[in-house]
């Protein structure tokens, strides 16, 4: 048995764990590249990090990023699919199209927002002003940009919510639904007491994978601000990006790395915690 | 449901799916209108569509050559991680000991490293061993993030077939190999097809890996139209056409793997 899994974890050792504590060993460094001079740095990469304003701007937006998209994305997704789910005909054809948005090439799918929301020529813009609406600086504006980035991540992962949500429900015993409804139950009773509760590990399964991804997200918001004004829509992993391949500071970068490793870890372990209090598992 | 919330229900979905749809349609409009079209306010409906920028573009532009770098990405990706994935997957879907969950869960795990954490490693070893702007690192960077997920998903095939099987064939004289082979590996090939289509997903979207590991002789779809960008104007119908090019094949994909893409979406956790 072990002899079938054996070629799989020796090219996991090589192409995942190796460069990951390699990556770990670099943040203990002085490492800048193109420069010979490697020095031992401790933990001088990671205070360095921690007592630096931009640090804290950067994982400041990516929470607030990530924490605003993620809920408006349950929300919507989890509407749309109760909708799916009341619906019965085209549901195949609705889900299906309002999936594109998730498997298109997510740096084109940046380019096609950012010809929504940029400014003057934009469909959005052009549309306002032709009702004589004068619009925001969408992409300019601090504020408005961390609203369109967020906008954008909404747009590109709800259906990845909507339809894992809709699987959920199809999967539902109805004879429990009919005879709540027998009951006398109203549908948001049925929504908040048989549902929900129902839903809920499967809710949270998606929230942690959700989370997960949505830290490690760059090409929307590369393409569609990239990181701008000044640091508005800078995530955490736009900054580090700039740290190891602009500045090429390959030991800051990887402490930033693993720093924002430590801060995924313990958000999901925090789902999981939750998860388990309430006595049963997603798989 | 009353037939008249039906249909209300029907007209609200339909809506919103064409509001979720509009910065698709748009970006297509742009790239079948002269410039002089694309850019009047308010937006024209009305014109003669052209195909010139798709054929600018692709051809001389050289999009096709970038199409084929992607290609060759993804085929490369596909035929080391779906093999290895595959025998890794059957060993874990056919062990019940503790060893193989705890395996099982810190593939899962490896999900929440940040990509970026790993692009730098890559990207230092590929300037150490001059391998930037090779095809070769650019696939093992694919393989490395497929990987676990490849595992997860044939996992998730492998156990819907009955373990009898397996039993049935030895006692027919196979060895663990050949049942494997001859057994149960042909009653999990449209799964093989799901996760290779997945896989080859994956490596056709991926941008920062393809950002930081190609160059000029290898570059991949995803940087050559980051690269035209959204932002001058005059490259606009240029970069339309290119986008919409490159969005076929996902398209193509959601149709082919759609009673799979939930299994897929959730690392098979979730079977639609």
């Amino acid at each position: 048995m072990w002899l079938f899994m054996a070629p799989s974890v020796l090219v996991i050792a090589l192409v995942l764990f190796y460069p990951f504590f390699s990556a770990v060993y670099y943040s203990f460094f002085n490492y800048y590249l193109g420069s010979q001079a490697i020095t031992f740095a401790g933990f001088d990469n990671y205070t360095a990090l921690l007592s630096e304003a931009r640090f804290w701007i950067t994982m400041g937006n990516t929470f607030f990023i990530v924490g605003a998209s993620v809920a408006l994305q349950l929300v919507l997704g989890l509407a749309l699919a109760l909708a799916l789910y009341a619906c019965t005909r085209g549901v195949r054809l609705i889900s299906l199209l309002n999936f594109l948005p998730h498997v298109v090439t997510p740096v084109v799918g940046g380019i096609f927002l950012k010809w929504i929301f940029v400014g003057r020529w934009g469909l959005l813009d052009a549309t306002l002003i032709s009702f004589n609406i004068f619009p925001p600086d969408w992409l300019g504006d601090p504020d408005w940009a961390r609203f369109t980035v967020i906008m954008a991540d909404t747009w590109k992962f709800m259906p990845f919510l909507m339809l894992v949500l809709y699987a959920g429900l199809q999967a539902f015993d109805t004879a429990l639904l009919e005879a709540a409804r027998i009951d006398g139950a109203s549908n948001w009773q049925l929504l908040w007491h048989i549902i929900l509760p129902m839903m809920k590990p499967l809710i949270l399964f998606v929230v942690a994978i959700r989370t997960m991804d949505a830290f490690r997200f760059f090409d929307l918001i590369y393409v569609l601000t990239n990181g701008g004004p000044g640091t508005a829509t800078e995530t955490i992993t736009l900054y580090t990006y700039q740290i190891g391949f602009r500045l090429l500071e390959v030991g800051r970068a990887s402490a930033l790395g693993v720093l924002t490793l430590i801060v995924v870890a313990m958000m999901v372990a925090l789902l999981i915690w939750f998860m388990q209090r309430r006595g049963r598992e997603a798989f | 449901m009353k037939p008249r919330h039906q249909i209300s229900l029907l007209v609200l979905l339909s809506v919103f799916t064409f509001i979720n749809l509009v910065p698709i349609l748009w970006g297509l409009l742009i790239s079948i209108k002269q410039p002089a079209d694309a850019f009047s306010i308010p937006p024209t409906l009305i014109f003669e569509p052209t195909l010139l920028f798709h054929w600018e573009v692709w051809v001389e532009r050289g999009f096709f050559s970038f199409l084929i770098n992607s290609l060759i990405v993804a085929a490369g990706t596909i035929c080391i991680s779906v093999p290895l994935g595959t025998l890794a997957a059957y060993g874990l879907a056919r062990t019940k000991t503790k060893y193989a969950s705890t395996l099982l869960f810190s593939l899962l795990a490896i999900r929440m490293l940040p990509q970026i954490l790993l692009a730098i490693p890559f990207f230092v070893m590929a300037r150490y061993l001059s391998l930037i702007d090779t095809y070769l690192m650019m696939i093992l960077a694919m393989v490395a993030i497929n990987q676990p997920f490849t595992i997860w998903l044939m996992r998730s095939f492998f156990v819907d077939v009955p373990v009898e099987l397996d039993e049935a064939a030895m006692i027919d004289g196979c060895n663990r190999w050949q049942a494997f082979w001859h057994v149960v590996l042909p009653t999990v090939r449209p799964g093989l097809a799901v996760t290779s289509l997945f896989s080859m997903l994956l490596a056709y979207n991926e941008f920062l890996f393809a950002l930081i590991l190609t160059g000029s002789r290898t570059k991949t779809l995803p940087v050559a139209i980051a690269e035209y960008g959204g932002e001058d104007i005059n490259y606009w119908s240029l970069s339309a056409a290119g986008a919409i090019g490159i969005m076929l094949p996902p398209v193509i994909f959601t149709i082919l793997v759609q009673r799979h893409l939930i299994r897929g979406l959730t690392f098979g956790a979730v079977k639609g």
